[in-house]
């Protein structure tokens, strides 16, 4: 049984802000609760007040009194909870110790002194719990994001916590890596813990949810029980700013797209466009191959064609080289193949020039002190009206002057968003722009794209959303190895 | 809450950022000392530890606020000199610099601006325990092979005469405060802009 | 350090670290002069030999490439070298022949210890935690440091920053700056994530990671003391 009563708490890094006002909450064991609400209003705070990471790692200001089974937590420190609370993060990339990954299962027992061989054993329970087999005694730095999460889950299994916290598990996470994690969580709840999931990605918890609590800049707005929520449609989802509900691949939305336009063809009969004819002012790329080092072929593209001032999803199984494709047809990644823009033939050092990527990382791509110069530095002609004109665009004009790397995640991705309208480049490449952002932010993102086609750019996304998909992109190609 | 981060003892946050610092200034000083294989660079290496290491150590202090992170990282930075063939002489020198480094920035209150810059000054002389052994066993290995002939040996020793270390020493320590220097202007443009001081 | 268990080594992390100290001693520092000379032209091939056995060819032939390249110098061109030239010879192939052993034995136990074991060994040869830990967080930070560091670089010959380019007399200051402040934003998280799981929870540890000496460990401990016996007896006599 976990409690809040009358929780306050302000973080000292944003004074201003209260980030939660008068919580009062109770929730039972063995029960799982999604909490979600827009980017900001209070859900992570809420986690880490239960896992001791405030105050031990952030500061701030509590009042309010927090229970569990009836033990005031104020008394207890951070290593008081392990063993009792397990938490998944929100980057796969950021939560494992070790290189190895028998090792990382092993960590939290290791430090709680536990016995060589009941490690051993509890390890051999989750392995097979997880069917993780294949995953052992691999270097973690090879895994693809959904391995890595697959692992964090495990080794907080290994510790067998009664109680399972996760802020944003699957915001790095591709549909078929999400539906994975779907099923451990399910697999928690069969075992009985009381689990608390943080998301804004609701569709793959939906229906294991026992509860849905709805945060508002930092209290509670709806509490809704599973009979409630189980009928839950998308346009109520809508109505409370939540994403959709929908658990629909990216393959089946393109499969749906594809019928749909065959549909539309035979009613008006509009001039055909059949896979292999195509129309002159297509991009048009031809034999994109690429192998790692290890020789492992990770991209095999003979032909492929895009249409101009339209915008084209990349869906895909994880780990099929789509993030590598992008990386070949922008020019970073040197290969041989070959793009035609306008019937002239472009390499991958021409291509440098006319293609802008947006990475799925933003944070790689923040150069400068402010938002501004990040935008000037962009543009092949510094014209600092423009500049802010675009940032007005982005609905970034307040942020102007403020640190690119101190703004939120959707801020970032939109300041990247800008620097690729500064840079005028006719084609515009975007890896997973809506990971971890809420409906709000993504609707924005979908919207600037949505001008940047009337302005005759083409976008090519790589992209597991298909609320996103639905709302900006005009074609949607499968990609598979 | 009653916070654990009171004592003085080292918690494991303290010891993760050694870590990551430690990672980030080796990667950079691996990454010059790439251009240590033309032999001229291999003498100024220490001094460009100094100025381009100097800035991820300078954002490291301001996360130092306990006594012990400096030394440690100082005697981590000898340990892997002596993993990678720099014999164990850097080891006992980086652990005295390391001190020194320790007490100029704990005189600062593990704080002051002023004793930041001078303990970039002195830390990255832990590189210099890398030339020791140039100087130390000269004479022995040119016994050995007298075939070189006299004059090219003497002539060697003619360009590495033993105050030669003390002058590598001191151009290490005016780099490093310039590093000092560097990383506290990027330090207020950047760092603490961005929230990561 | 790797994760693989593939590339594991046959040799217990502690018998590694005795042997750099012995390539430091004998091979670089040239200890025992002429009378050691077959032990160590035997600790000269050994590294090659080890990580022939890892399975580690490339850096087993492009240290014998380097080598034999410099025993070249040393031996065909330096007799016939005047001048600056011959005192430039003198020194590079100095450096290299006494360094490059040395090198490679540390490339060797980098390359084939896990970072499991390394920790395990220092358990076992009872280094304080306050070493232990940040080296094992070190070893774990370099590929991520890497990684970032390459992604920054993609960004910026995509944005036309780079050499050359514009805005290069600011070219450090982007390339570091992110570079850092992302590691440093890693870090932070990776920190967050460590202590939940009970990381600096308490003196004690247990560890899976199943060290110990086997036959190669005695066998390289016989041929250490071997070297050791005969350059003391000749001190001695």
């Amino acid at each position: 049984m976990i409690q809040f009563e009358k929780v306050n708490f302000t973080y000292t890094a944003n004074p201003e802000e209260m980030s939660l006002r008068n919580i009062s909450l109770a929730i039972k064991d063995g029960e799982c609760v999604l909490l979600t609400g827009p980017s900001g209003c209070g859900k992570s705070t809420l986690l880490r007040l239960l896992n001791g990471l405030i105050p031990e790692f952030y500061d701030g200001d509590m009042t309010g009194k927090i229970f569990i089974d009836g033990t005031d937590i104020s008394e207890k420190g951070i290593y008081d909870f392990v063993g009792k609370i397990g938490t998944v993060f929100q980057n796969p990339r950021s939560q494992f110790f070790n290189v190895d990954t028998t090792s990382e299962l092993a960590f939290g027992c290791e430090n709680m002194a536990i016995p060589e061989a009941e490690i051993l054993s509890r390890m051999e329970g989750t392995v097979s719990a997880f069917r993780i087999e294949k995953l052992m005694d691999r270097n973690i730095f090879e895994l693809s994001g959904g391995e890595k999460q697959k692992i964090a889950c495990a080794s907080i299994h290994v510790l067998g916590p009664d109680i399972i916290l996760l802020d944003e598990p699957s915001a790095n996470l591709d549909y078929e890596a999400a539906e994975n994690l779907r099923q451990i969580i399910q697999c928690w709840k069969e075992e009985g813990k009381t689990i608390l999931i943080a998301e804004h990605r609701i569709n793959y918890v939906w229906d294991l949810a026992d509860r849905v609590v709805i945060f508002e800049a930092g209290r509670v707005v709806h509490d809704f029980e599973k009979k409630e929520i189980s009928s839950f449609t998308d346009e109520q989802c809508r109505g409370y700013k939540l994403r959709s509900l929908k658990r629909i691949s990216p393959q089946e939305i393109a499969f749906e797209k594809r019928n749909r336009a065959e549909n539309r063809k035979k009613n008006i009969n509009a001039e055909g466009r059949e896979g292999n004819d195509f129309r002159k002012e297509d991009i048009r790329l031809e034999g994109f191959t690429y192998a790692y080092k290890s020789g492992e072929n990770v991209l095999n593209i003979r032909k492929m064609q895009i249409k101009r001032a339209k915008a084209t999803a990349i869906v895909g199984a994880n780990g099929a080289g789509k993030t590598t494709f992008l990386e070949c047809l922008c020019g970073i990644r040197k290969n041989k193949g070959k793009m035609w823009l306008d019937g002239k033939e472009y390499d991958s050092k021409a291509r440098l020039k006319v293609i802008f990527m947006v990475m799925q990382d933003p944070n790689h791509q923040l150069f400068t002190e402010s938002v501004l110069d990040e935008v000037l530095i962009s543009m092949p002609e510094e014209n600092e009206e423009r500049a802010k004109q675009i940032l007005s665009q982005v609905d970034l004009s307040d942020f102007a002057d403020r640190h690119p790397m101190s703004l939120s995640g959707g801020q970032k991705q939109r300041v990247a968003l800008a620097c690729a309208i500064a840079s005028e480049c006719p084609i515009l490449l975007l890896d997973e722009p809506t990971s971890g952002l809420d409906l709000t932010h993504m609707l924005e993102v979908a919207e600037i794209l949505n001008q940047l086609k009337k302005q005759g750019r083409t976008i090519i996304t790589v992209t597991h959303d298909s609320e996103f998909i639905e709302k900006c992109c005009d074609e949607v190609i499968v990609y598979g190895k | 809450m009653n916070k654990q981060t009171n004592s003085n003892r080292l918690n494991g946050r303290d010891l993760i950022n050694i870590g990551i610092y430690s990672a980030i200034y080796l990667v950079l000083a691996i990454a010059l000392a790439m251009t240590g294989l033309i032999p001229i660079f291999l003498i100024l290496l220490s001094s460009m530890y100094g100025i381009i290491c100097g800035i991820p150590f300078m954002l490291f202090l301001t996360k130092v606020k306990k006594p012990g992170m400096i030394f440690i990282m100082s005697v981590i930075m000898g340990v892997v000199m002596f993993a990678t063939g720099m014999t164990w002489m850097p080891i006992p020198f980086s652990v005295v610099t390391g001190i020194i480094a320790e007490i100029v920035y704990r005189s600062g209150n593990y704080s002051s601006m002023k004793a930041a810059v001078l303990t970039c000054g002195i830390f990255p002389m832990w590189a210099c325990g890398n030339y020791l052994p140039l100087f130390v066993q000269r004479e022995q290995y040119f016994a050995e092979r007298a075939s070189y002939g006299q004059e090219y040996a003497d002539a060697v020793m003619r360009m590495t005469p033993n105050w030669m270390f003390f002058v590598l020493l001191i151009m290490t320590f005016v780099c490093g405060i310039m590093g000092g220097l560097i990383g506290k202007k990027l330090l207020k443009k950047h760092f603490v802009k961005a929230g990561i001081a | 350090m790797s994760g693989n268990a593939s590339k594991k080594s046959f040799l217990d992390p502690r018998t590694k670290l005795l042997l750099v100290l012995v390539e430091a001693v004998l091979v670089l520092a040239t200890a025992g002069g002429e009378r050691l000379f077959w032990f160590r032209i035997l600790f000269t091939v050994l590294p090659f030999l080890l990580l022939f056995t890892a399975g580690r060819y490339k850096s087993c032939i492009t240290g014998g490439i380097v080598l034999g390249i410099t025993l070249f110098l040393q031996y065909a061109v330096f007799p016939k070298a005047q001048g600056g030239l011959a005192m430039i010879l003198l020194i590079v192939t100095s450096v290299i022949t006494r360094f490059l052993p040395a090198y490679l034995i540390g490339a060797y136990v980098i390359q084939t210890t896990k970072v499991s074991e390394f920790k395990a060994a220092m358990e076992k040869m009872h280094m304080p935690d306050e070493l232990t830990i940040p080296m094992c967080v070190m070893f774990r930070f370099f590929p991520t440091v890497r990684e970032e560091s390459t992604s920054i670089q993609a960004a910026m010959k995509m944005r036309g920053i780079g050499m050359g380019g514009r805005k290069a007399s600011e070219m450090p200051e982007y390339r570091l700056v992110p570079m850092i402040s992302c590691s440093a934003k890693i870090g932070e998280e990776l920190s967050a994530a460590a202590l939940t799981r009970g990381l600096g929870k308490s003196r004690k540890r247990t560890n899976i990671c199943r060290i110990g000496f086997g036959i190669f460990d005695y066998l390289i401990f016989a041929l250490v003391l071997a070297t050791c016996v005969y350059w003391i007896t000749g001190v001695i006599g």
